[in-house]
């Protein structure tokens, strides 16, 4: 075997606990990184080749690009086109369909979530697809009422021709008579009710609209088509697109956000295994200065010894990442499992395994392997440069060391100074340098501060140690050896800053959420539909259904909401239409910029449009900007008069608009969710049955009381703070362990100066207290850098969040400084326990012969 | 006969100005090949910086080492690494083996570095262990030998890449006196016996009596030398002879 | 005395002639080299021992010729030899000519005191050198009261050579201060000088 190898795995061995914490480190960061781009390109995959079914036999499908309804005036324009040899237009959307809807048994998994229900023309639908019925007839082009459906949703649902199919509508439940069935479905995607295009218009609720064209060409040449469809396209207008709807492309964008969220902690976690292996290194290459020189004596050159330390780092680095690529595709098939479901509701997507593209693989080694080599570069070249003779004289270098503080101390200035004016400036952009500097002029200034700070927490302990004077021992001890003292204390630093910075974000985002939960949702009664992650994929209702709550005795309001997809810029925007007046009494948005009162009257009066921060974020918007909006009649200019946020959308770029103006530019008048306020000593329970009784026809929606939802949410929060405090606590806890190792080799290369004070007279009990108090001042010094790092961190990630859009609030985390103290104290003394008792019971003569 | 080792005016200085501590003076010191010299002094005479300087661990002030008539203090780092590989043999007071690896990995080590084929190196390594009587202990970890033990792994490390020179810095400071004894007895076996040319650095006149020359040095300097006269091994075969008579 | 001890000693182990008593005592003392005892010495002691009653001859084997003669051990004799092993032996204090040798040449300046040392470490090492080739060639497993016996030069050449070391660190200290004169006390018969 390779010397190399060789001498690093019997070195790893040797530390088997350490090797594991710090390959831990590098498994988490990957395990992430890998998994969630598994499962991204699986699901993107999955939702493609839906979108590839739906196209079928259909040589061209254009749709708005907004996802709207638009007139059906396009169509002509499109079957005068040149080369154009049949087209029509339809009216599709996805029904989702409430839990149990067809087979009422709550214990079974509902085999169809969601629908697509599909108005067409019957005989110009015919001439492009063949339909092959199997049973009954195909639709005629005056059928109300009648629905033709494949033969495997009727045995999934349980009905065969001449039956009745209940869907719920925008005008409440609808019943179609299947009039006739198509073969099983073979292709992945939503099973689809056919109905005439009138009907579907009706059950809608979109009179005289369409939504997809689907067109076939005259040729089969690949040349003339692109030249056809660019002639199409060319007709229809800009706002058109060449393509299917997109109706998951929401929770696609949810997703997204998701993995680029992930994709961060992962690269944290990686940069964070990165430092605790440059510490451990550090350590390691400290340690074995004695042997580093003995291999020199023998005859290894420098490149040799810095090979022997990058190929330890490398053997971490590989076996981390290969577990990590291991446990993270593991990651990447759970969180498949666990999307399975949703995307079976939503979106009727069978999901494979996840994807490994070699790209992936290739690029997640290079970064988990990448991140340990680098690591271990400036040990390694620092075990490069032990001369032969420090194997025989271990003083040497010490001098080199002194000169070396200065520099680094008056550099960490510079860098500390950079990091300040960075986050007074308040610059966002800036501010994960500013907290890169501010972390490294820690580092830097270590050294320097180790000895005034050891001092003087030598004092303190010197007072409460008192009598016996172990305190000036300890600390001597400290500054005699700043190098060391520095490794122990930075590494402390790290882990005190990572739970700062978690802390910090955790109670910020916590109180923000909490706040803005509040105050969304803070009406009596909620009616939901089925989703509210995914607008769009709701099937809503006429605003009859509003006017029928409205007048339900001891109610007060109802405010609802409308939806519409839109397009600004070539950022896809949901678009909420709200009733100003009522949505104001809500006060259910929170302002971060513009003032609320204006901004709904000004909502009221002209095109306005309230966006929330992640809008305003990705697209760059500012109060008073006036933004394009995509609409199905054409472009519309709206002015920004507010950036506010509520709860359920605080997620998706989101705009807020009138009800009246949803209306005119996009054509939507049904609500998606309705608030409802009671009169004050109105029957709550009697407006509830009420309430109970009309939604009967609305399967769709879902009622809730406010404070119980709210309630119910705040538990799902907690749950999501959970885990994020689990994964917090993946990231601390290898640095902790790594500093109560660097604070129990400190107590175990000093064995013999411990041998040296039981000789003279030392009892166990002072041995004892001389380790703890070293200990606890390393922790000390340590903590308080790590308090002051992580408040920056924790700032600037409030910051940064806020940069993209949240309203985040500030929450000072004293809590989390006082655990952090805690967590201090009780590490440094725990990994002074363990090596103290060692010490104190070290035989006098075996510590004086350890060499 | 071109000598193995020769120094001249080899002066070594650490620090500056009014701290500066000569710890060597202008040695001049040629060793023979097959010889075994033994540097003596008082602690603070800087006999081991000159076995440092010889061995390449460190650089002169000022003056020569030559090995085998290259000159020392022309190399750069990788080319003094390279000689010390090949012409040298290191035995040490203090952390003499790497802790993770076995006695014959050890041995084996300086020829494994200088490129080696591992299984040669191997075979060479076990067959100087056998020598130093170490053969059953060929898979012992450093901590599960004795000092003595261990002295002898290096030792055997050292022989095994046929260096031109073995350099010895008190290899029997942290022994015992029987050990010591018997180290000192290894040394002089490998001197007459198979005929190696060894520096040995002590301050202990018993292990330093074991030498052919013994060299003196004070204050830098060298200030007396010894050549010890052998008696014929046939008058001390006779002499032993005889008391073995006389014990019956 | 020791010889005589030591006769006694071997006596008490069984009982001998004279000639085997020489014999024995050279072995057990480290040979010829180490100890060389005259045959007439012995018989002498014998003869005196005889005298005192510590020992007696042996009578069914008499003879005229003394090396014939056996002898035996008495009560008396063993409870002499007792008292030998219960009592530590003395070490006298040296009479060293080297000390000499270096007090001259510090006072009279007719040799350099550092040469002497030199010169008397050379010749100590090189002792120690033959001493320590001679240990090497015994085997440890069957003559290891030989190599003690040599060890036990050794250490005294060490010793010595340590001592040397002490002298050459310390000569400078030593050549300042007085070298060791004669007191100029009142000596002898002060009554006749007056006369």
């Amino acid at each position: 075997m390779n010397l190399y190898i060789k001498l690093a795995l019997r070195y790893l061995s040797g530390r088997k606990l350490r090797t594991a914490l710090t390959t831990l480190a590098i498994l988490f960061g990957v395990l992430v990184i890998f998994g969630m781009n598994t499962f991204m390109p699986t699901f993107v995959q999955a939702f493609q080749t839906q979108m590839m079914a739906v196209a079928g036999q259909i040589d061209v499908t254009i749709t708005h690009k907004t996802g709207e309804a638009f007139d059906p005036g396009v169509l002509e324009k499109v079957r005068q086109v040149e080369g154009v040899k049949v087209a029509t237009g339809s009216l599709e959307r996805l029904i989702n369909l409430p839990a149990d809807y067809f087979d009422h048994a709550p214990n079974l998994p509902d085999r169809v979530n969601a629908v697509l229900l599909k108005g067409i023309d019957p005989d110009l639908a015919r001439q492009m697809i063949v339909f092959n019925v199997v049973e009954g007839r195909f639709l005629q082009p005056d059928d109300p009422s009648a629905a033709v459906i494949t033969r495997s949703l009727a045995r999934e649902v349980g009905v065969g021709v001449g039956d009745t199919l209940s869907l719920p509508t925008a005008i409440g439940i609808a019943d179609l008579k299947i009039v006739g069935l198509l073969p099983e479905r073979a292709l992945p995607g939503n099973e689809e009710v056919l109905v005439t295009l009138a009907e579907a218009q009706r059950l809608l609720n979109m009179p005289g609209k369409i939504n997809l064209i689907d067109i076939n060409l005259d040729t089969l040449e690949e040349a003339r088509r692109a030249e056809i469809q660019q002639r199409i396209l060319t007709a229809v207008g800009d706002a058109y697109k060449i393509g299917a709807l997109e109706s998951g492309s929401e929770i696609l964008t949810n997703i997204r956000n998701a993995q680029m969220i992930f994709n961060l902690m992962g690269f944290l976690a990686l940069l964070m295994g990165g430092f605790i292996i440059f510490n451990t290194f550090r350590t390691i290459v400290a340690e074995r200065r004695r042997d580093i020189g003995m291999l020199r004596a023998l005859g290894a050159n420098r490149a040799t010894i810095r090979g022997l330390i990058l190929t330890e780092g490398l053997i971490q680095g590989v076996v981390g990442t290969v577990a990590g690529l291991v446990f993270g595709y593991l990651f990447g098939w759970l969180l498949l499992q666990l999307i399975v479901p949703v995307g079976q509701q939503y979106l009727n997507i069978k999901v494979g395994l996840p994807a490994v593209s070699p790209s992936l693989v290739l690029v997640s080694s290079i970064m988990g392997i990448g991140v340990t080599v680098l690591a271990g570069l400036l040990p390694a070249q620092s075990a490069a440069r032990v001369t032969p003779l420090e194997a025989l004289r271990p003083s040497v270098g010490q001098v080199s060391l002194k000169r070396l503080t200065g520099f680094s101390f008056w550099s960490g200035v510079v860098l500390m100074v950079l990091g300040v004016a960075i986050l007074i400036s308040g610059q966002a952009a800036w501010l994960g340098i500013g907290a890169i500097f501010f972390v490294g002029a820690l580092i830097l200034m270590a050294p320097a501060l180790i000895n005034p700070i050891a001092v003087l927490f030598g004092n303190l302990l010197a007072l409460l140690f008192a009598r016996q004077g172990t305190a000036q021992l300890a600390e001597g001890n400290l500054s005699r050896q700043p190098g060391r003292a520095t490794v122990t204390a930075s590494t402390t630093m790290i882990a005190m800053a990572v739970v700062i910075m978690m802390a910090s974000v955790l109670s910020s985002v916590t109180l923000t959420f909490i706040h803005v939960l509040e105050k969304s949702l803070g009406s009596d009664f909620l009616i939901m539909p089925p989703t509210v992650a995914v607008w769009g994929s709701n099937t809503g209702a006429a605003p009859e259904l509003a006017q029928k709550l409205r007048e339900i005795p001891g109610v007060e309001l109802v405010s609802t909401l409308r939806f519409a997809g839109s397009q600004m810029n070539g950022v896809a925007v949901g678009l909420l239409g709200v009733d100003p007046r009522a949505y104001r009494q809500l006060d259910a948005l929170s302002f971060s910029a513009g003032d609320p009162e204006s901004a709904y009257r000004a909502l009221e009066n002209e095109r306005a449009i309230i966006i929330n921060g992640v809008l305003a974020a990705a697209a760059g918007i500012h109060l008073g900007d006036e933004i394009t909006l995509l609409t199905p009649t054409g472009q519309q200019v709206y002015r920004v008069v507010g950036i506010a946020t509520d709860y359920l959308n605080a997620k998706t770029t989101t705009g807020y608009i009138s009800q009246q103006n949803l209306a005119v530019d996009f054509g939507r008048n049904e609500d998606v969710f309705y608030q409802v306020n009671l009169k004050s000593g109105a029957d709550q329970a009697a407006v509830e049955a009420a309430i109970t009784q009309l939604l009967k026809s609305y399967p769709q929606f879902k009622l809730f009381s406010g404070k119980r939802y709210v309630e119910e949410n705040k538990r799902l929060l907690d749950v999501v703070l959970l885990s994020m405090y689990a994964m917090a606590a993946f990231l601390a806890i290898p640095s902790l362990i790594a500093m109560v190792n660097t604070l129990a080799i400190g107590v175990i290369e000093r064995t013999r100066e411990i041998g040296m004070l039981r000789a003279v007279g030392a009892t166990r009990r002072q041995i004892r207290t001389v380790i703890l108090s070293e200990a606890l001042i390393l922790s000390a010094i340590g903590t308080s850098f790590g308090i002051l790092a992580g408040l920056y961190m924790g700032y600037m990630a409030v910051k940064a969040f806020e940069g993209m859009g949240f309203p985040m609030m500030y929450l000072f985390p004293a809590s989390g400084i006082l655990a952090a103290i805690a967590i201090g104290i009780l590490f440094g003394a725990l990994a002074a326990t363990v090596p103290a008792r060692q010490a104190a019971r070290l035989n006098v003569v075996e510590a004086l012969r350890y060499e | 006969m071109q000598p193995i080792v020769s120094t001249q005016d080899l002066t070594k200085v650490y620090g500056h100005g009014a701290t500066a501590v000569h710890a060597l003076r202008g040695i001049n010191l040629a060793i023979q090949p097959g010889e075994f010299v033994a540097v003596m002094g008082p602690s603070g005479c800087g006999k081991s910086t000159l076995l440092h300087l010889i061995g390449g661990l460190d650089r002169p002030t000022s003056g020569k080492v030559m090995i085998e008539g290259e000159d020392l203090t022309r190399l750069n780092d990788d080319q003094v690494t390279a000689l010390r590989r090949r012409k040298m043999g290191f035995v040490f007071q203090f952390f003499n083996l790497i802790p993770v690896l076995n006695a014959l990995e050890n041995a084996a080590l300086p020829m494994i570095l200088d490129g080696m084929r591992p299984n040669e190196a191997y075979q060479r390594a076990r067959e100087w262990l056998e020598r130093v009587g170490l053969g059953p202990r060929l898979t012992h970890r450093p901590s599960e030998l004795s000092g003595g033990e261990q002295q002898r792994v290096a030792i055997a490390r050292a022989l095994a890449s046929e260096p031109s020179i073995i350099l010895a810095d008190e290899p029997t400071g942290n022994l015992d006196s029987r050990a010591s004894e018997e180290i000192a007895m290894l040394l002089r076996q490998i001197s007459s016996e198979w005929g190696r040319t060894i520096l040995l650095v002590t301050h202990d006149p018993r292990i330093a009596a074991y030498a052919d020359r013994i060299v003196f040095l004070k204050d830098g300097q060298i200030v007396d030398e010894t050549i010890m006269e052998s008696r014929n091994g046939d008058e001390v075969s006779a002499v032993v002879g005889k008391m073995k008579e006389i014990g019956d | 005395m020791s010889v005589r001890n030591a006769i006694l000693g071997l006596l008490s182990q069984r009982n001998r002639y004279g000639y085997e008593l020489l014999q024995a005592f050279q072995a057990m003392a480290g040979g010829r080299e180490t100890w060389d005892l005259k045959p007439a010495q012995i018989y002498t002691t014998l003869l005196r021992l005889k005298e005192s009653g510590l020992i007696a001859e042996d009578e069914t084997c008499s003879s005229e010729l003394p090396e014939k003669r056996r002898y035996a051990i008495t009560a008396a004799g063993r409870e002499e030899l007792k008292r030998w092993f219960e009592t530590p032996v003395r070490v006298e204090p040296q009479r060293d000519e080297f000390f000499l040798k270096l007090m001259l040449a510090l006072a009279t300046g007719q040799a350099d005191p550092r040469r002497l040392i030199y010169i008397q470490r050379a010749s100590l090492f090189q002792e120690l050198h033959r001493l320590s080739t001679l240990r090497m060639e015994l085997d440890p497993s069957t003559s290891l009261a030989h190599i003690l016996l040599l060890d036990q030069a050794v250490m005294h050449l060490e010793a010595d050579l340590r001592w040397l070391d002490m002298i050459e660190a310390r000569l400078e200290e030593v050549r300042k201060q007085p070298i060791p004169e004669p007191e100029h006390r009142p000596r002898g018969r002060p009554q006749k000088i007056a006369k």
